[in-house]
């Protein structure tokens, strides 16, 4: 097998960068040396109390992102269109699980003790409402809505919004969404390129989507806002959060 | 990132030869370690592209090729697994066109 890449088939690239292999190769790339998310000397600073109350309540509701990433992700399998992106699914809950792990874990570093009941008490309120909306599409088992509501709209906004929340962040944190970062890319970029290439050969399909976009674009835009407004992170920071996502939209053919 | 260059390759029919690159590994992780030298991270505003990189428009990853790039290339960007397209900007700039 060539080691060029560039000169791969599409076939064969889509074959590699979907399989369990590739996904093994590249998370021991950056998670090998890591324990819940973080190397293990990296220094947990001791926070102000009104910074760690913040970042606690945001940590809670990137929880709930990632719940309803993997309950949302574990469900598309079920129909997904063939096996190869059964697979890739399969390598996408296994990241979301970890990402709800990595988080739990800083949450109980951070000094919370019931992490279950500190998510409840923590919610903001549009990041809830969208969970729900994603599972519906989910068990309607209408595939193109599904990977779009959950690889178009709640990836592009997670990537951006921890990234953003990363360079602002405490080392650990940092380092944890960091990593979280490098899966959303996949995960992305998957959503993306499925979704393009079914609009190519399905142009009709658009206006429905558009309709569901309509639906979720304030959601998610407002729930990740809400967590931004928590983390006293300025405007002038946020310009990527919401440029990302009307980038992919923009370049799948659907009007801002 | 200046990759070493290699060569001039043999002139191609009816147009400048292309220059070929030596890719270093620039420590990006994301890919199995057999692929990591064609991609790279952009190292902020002061960053610029060699011939032989795009920056990939889904995920930002810096795409490198070990020869210089020309409008219809094809490239891949691993990380995010998208297939691209090679082309020139309104500003006269290549840049990479996701092809679904």
């Amino acid at each position: 097998m060539s080691s060029e890449v560039h000169a791969l088939a599409p076939a064969e690239f889509l074959e590699q960068v979907h399989s369990f292999e590739f996904w093994f190769q590249s998370v021991e790339g950056y998670l090998a040396d890591t324990e819940f998310g973080h190397r293990p000397g990296t220094p947990d600073l001791e926070l102000p109390p009104d910074r760690r109350e913040r970042l606690i309540t945001v940590l809670c509701n990137y929880c709930i992102g990632e719940t309803a990433a993997l309950e949302g992700a574990s469900g598309l399998i079920g129909f997904a269109p063939n096996r190869q992106t059964k697979i890739f699914l399969a390598t996408q809950v296994v990241d979301e699980a970890r990402h709800l792990e990595v988080l739990l874990h800083r949450l109980s570093e951070l000094g919370v003790a019931d992490p279950e009941s500190e998510i409840q008490r923590r919610a903001l309120r549009t990041l809830p409402v969208f969970r729900r909306r994603l599972l519906e599409l989910v068990a309607s088992k209408d595939w193109e809505a599904a990977i779009f509501a959950q690889n178009v709209v709640l990836e592009a906004m997670e990537f951006a919004a921890f990234q953003t929340h990363a360079r602002n962040a405490d080392p650990v944190t940092r380092e944890v969404l960091e990593g979280i970062v490098k899966d959303e890319r996949r995960h992305m970029g998957f959503g993306e390129n499925d979704l393009g290439r079914r609009l190519t050969a399905n142009p009709h399909v658009r206006a429905r989507l558009a309709q569901v976009k309509r639906e979720l674009d304030p959601l998610v835009l407002e729930s990740f806002e809400e967590m931004l407004d928590v983390l006293h992170i300025p405007r002038s920071e946020r310009p990527e959060l919401g440029r990302n996502y009307l980038a992919t939209i923009e370049r799948l053919g659907f009007a801002p | 990132m200046n990759d070493t260059v290699l060569r001039e390759a043999a002139v191609e029919e009816g147009a400048r030869a292309r220059q070929r690159f030596i890719l270093e590994d620039t420590g990006f992780d994301e890919v199995p370690k057999k692929y990591r030298r064609f991609y790279r991270r952009l190292s902020g505003p002061e960053d610029s592209l060699a011939p032989n990189e795009v920056i990939c428009p889904v995920c930002k990853v810096v795409i490198r090729s070990t020869r210089e790039l020309r409008e219809g290339d094809r490239v891949y960007c691993m990380p995010c697994m998208s297939r691209l397209v090679v082309v020139r900007s309104d500003a006269g700039h290549l840049e990479a066109r996701v092809v679904y």
